[in-house]
């Protein structure tokens, strides 16, 4: 397949270029020639001060190239991805040596789109389905196979898929089938005129993959369905989602397909809210039970960078849908410690430690102070408010032979909780100031084993230009936790010379842990230049072991230290 | 393998480049559909695509930053800035609230799988695309205290 789609695009450029030779005098189209380029290169340096050796090939980096090419209605296009010598250490191990990762062709016009070869997809909130890439992450989870979107008229817009799902430079072994419908009913209810608008979607989502059993007590082909609304009346918005998966064999903590232990699974989110001119809340309710959607059912297991045997699923590799935890997303280094995964399917580690997926909410507030006003001042202030909580299903659990029957309202242990503050003003032309407040609760016994934690965490930082475009910004953070490596502290001082120089320092120190080896620091330094459509990077120093997190995903990385050049363009 | 790369960016690069916006739709927070290229399309009114998030402290300072001077640059040049959020769904929801929150006057559209990023090869954000007759005319990749003063001086030359 990626032979042929190689030899069509020699062949659409050799095609052009005879056309151009035939037609020199005409003006015409020639089509268009875009994409871009990342290169993400470290060098690991031994570092026994985090007891880092280094790896044995200590220069690794992960490349990647994007070139498409559209003419009239026709687009095709390729991602050649190069991990060379290897990927970087805690990247998806399949992600291996040169070679083409994604490859596509694409027609598309007012009201047709068909697709040929790679795509990316999310129906809804993607609960059910979300296809889509991730490089900082190391995911891809494109969908190899075609698709063809139809919207007869601007109200409605029709999807359907089949395909099997990237992992590495192959795919996993599930058939994925998968159809949506948005449909707006605006204008046939005339409620645009009122300033409303509703609109509804549908979707289906079926995996099949043979099984092994004898005696399957479920089907091969698993059914997934969801049902979305979405409403709003002037500053009122209330959306909704409804999912349901058929009965599945469930996955154990080693990563074995049980035909024994079989559940159903669903999910239900609820958001409203009021927003209007300074001032804006926000309400999300959801309950997931058993909504882990993988394109194979058990999970691949292989060994990472340094020999230990890892799960496809510690990757993030072979998930097919996407349940984001739902919390603020912090930004300083501390408050990005304790950081929630949903879990929103079913594990059993210990009989004092099952759970069938989770329930709870958040709240968010935002609020502007105007100018002039007393707290406002001569600029304005900013607040900004989030309530986080996330709990256990209660209900009735039993190990072994594992079973639950849960309820669907109520609370059970408390999984994560985290509630912020943040106020941000400008006090002057040249001065800017904010500072954070954070309260979080993280019950790792559910996650990893370890001691639930609390943990405050407050944050302050300051901003000042010295000209219109040269400034200096501090940060400086403390966390107090009860447990695990306890206390922290932490700084940044970033240097911006002009619009294209900018230089960072920043340090955070375990002081309080219980343990002397763990009170260390993690001192990086780095810079960025960028111009145009260039931006380049270096950075010197240590990384945290622990989750890193981009956007709504988070994934484990082990601790390590070198020097990292990331250079991207596009054209 | 990466030493054939290089060089052939490069010429790419200095031979080709992405002129056009991309056809894609992606929906307001009133949840209609928009075409980035067809719906943006005044002659000789200049579009500021500007890509943000809800958790990209860099694009909201940027934002911020133009805000203050978005009536000058309004009033002085005939031009329109489309913030646009990258928030998948995690925090897509916070993308409402926080723009009233913060008084934005700036029309927001929703890229919510990344389609369009994607489309531009946007790899970090803030990331800018400056569009004027539909054509792309300047890219600004990044933020830093200041540069909104250099992207001003950029769209008074268009």
């Amino acid at each position: 397949m990626k032979y042929f789609l190689l030899l069509f695009l020699c062949f659409s450029f050799a095609l052009i270029a005879q056309n151009e030779n035939e037609e020199e005098s005409k003006k015409k189209d020639y089509g268009n020639l875009y994409g871009g380029f990342e290169t993400n290169s470290q060098l690991y340096l031994e570092d026994s001060g985090l007891n880092f050796e280094q790896p044995d090939e200590p220069f690794r980096s992960n490349n990647y190239l994007y070139l498409n090419y559209n003419y009239k209605n026709w687009t095709a296009g390729v991602q050649i991805e190069s991990y060379e010598p290897n990927a970087l250490l805690n990247y998806n191990p399949q992600f291996k040596g040169t070679d083409l990762g994604i490859y596509y062709l694409d027609y598309k016009d007012s009201k047709f789109q068909a697709t040929l070869g790679h795509f990316y997809e999310q129906f809804g909130s993607g609960i059910l389905l979300r296809a889509w890439e991730d490089r900082a992450l190391g995911i891809n989870s494109a969908i190899r196979g075609g698709r063809i979107k139809y919207s007869p008229n601007s109200n409605i817009n029709l999807t359907g898929l089949y395909g099997k799902q990237r992992s590495g430079f192959g795919v996993t072994n599930g058939d994925i089938y998968g159809f949506d419908a948005d449909i707006f009913l605006g204008d046939w209810l005339n409620l645009y005129e009122k300033n409303k608008d509703l609109s509804i979607g549908l979707s289906y989502v079926g995996r099949y993959e043979p099984l092994a059993f004898e005696n399957p007590n479920f089907d091969e082909l698993t059914n997934a369905f969801s049902f979305r609304f979405d409403f709003i009346s002037n500053s009122f918005y209330l959306s909704g989602e409804a999912s349901y998966k058929d009965e599945d064999g469930v996955v154990d903590s080693l990563g074995n397909l049980s035909n024994e232990f079989v559940e159903p699974g669903n999910a239900f989110q609820l958001n409203f809210g009021y927003s209007s001119l300074n001032y804006g809340i926000d309400i999300t309710l959801r309950r997931v039970e058993n909504m882990r959607v993988l394109s194979e059912r058990e999970p691949k297991t292989y060994p990472n960078s340094f020999g230990d045997l890892n799960s496809s699923l510690d990757f993030l590799d072979g998930i097919l849908n996407f349940v984001p935890a739902l919390t603020k997303q912090h930004h300083s280094q501390l408050s990005n410690i304790n950081v929630y995964q949903s879990l929103n399917g079913v594990s059993f580690v210990d009989p004092e430690l099952m759970s069938a997926g989770e329930t709870g909410g958040q709240i968010d507030f935002f609020y502007t102070f105007p100018k002039d006003s007393t707290i406002g001042g001569k600029y304005g202030t900013n607040i900004s408010i989030n309530l986080a909580s996330w709990y256990n299903l209660p209900g009735n659990y039993t190990f072994n032979p594992p079973n639950y029957d849960v309820n669907f309202l109520g609370i059970g242990n408390k999984f994560f909780q985290d509630y912020s503050i943040e106020v941000t003003k400008k006090i002057t032309e040249d001065w800017r100031i904010g500072a954070s407040y954070i309260d979080q609760f993280m019950d790792y016994r559910f996650i990893d084993g370890r001691d639930p934690v609390n943990a405050d965490i407050i944050v302050a930082d300051a901003t000042y230009n010295f000209t219109e475009t040269q400034s200096v910004r501090l940060e400086l953070e403390k966390m107090w936790s009860t447990a695990n490596r306890k206390d922290w502290i932490g700084g940044t001082l970033e240097y911006n010379l002009n619009e294209n120089y900018s230089f960072y320092v920043w340090d955070i120190y375990n002081y309080g842990s219980d343990k002397p080896e763990e009170r260390v620091h993690y001192l990086n330094l780095g810079g960025s230049y960028r111009k145009g459509r260039y931006r380049i990077a270096v950075n010197y120093g240590r990384q945290r072991g622990g989750l890193v997190c981009v956007g709504g995903v988070c994934r484990f990385v082990p601790e390590s230290s070198g020097f990292t050049l990331s250079l991207n363009t596009s054209f | 393998m990466k030493y054939i790369l290089l060089p052939i960016i490069f010429i790419f690069q200095t031979t080709f480049s992405q002129e056009t916006i991309p056809n894609i739709s992606i929906k307001n927070l009133k949840n209609k559909s928009v075409n980035v290229s067809e719906d943006f399309a005044e002659k000789d009114k200049i579009y500021v695509f500007s890509f943000w998030a809800t958790w990209c402290v860099p694009c909201i300072r940027e934002l911020e930053a133009i805000k203050e001077d978005y009536t000058k640059w309004s009033k002085e040049l005939n031009m329109e800035l489309i913030a646009i959020s990258t928030d998948d769904s995690r925090t897509q929801k916070r993308v409402r609230p926080m723009v009233n929150g913060k008084n934005w006057p700036y029309k927001i559209l929703l890229d919510e799988n990344q389609e369009l990023k994607r489309a531009l090869s946007i790899v970090n954000i803030p990331y800018t695309v400056v569009v004027k007759n539909q054509k792309i005319r300047h890219v600004v990749n990044g933020y830093s205290q200041g540069a909104e003063n250099e992207l001003y001086e950029a769209l008074k030359a268009l």
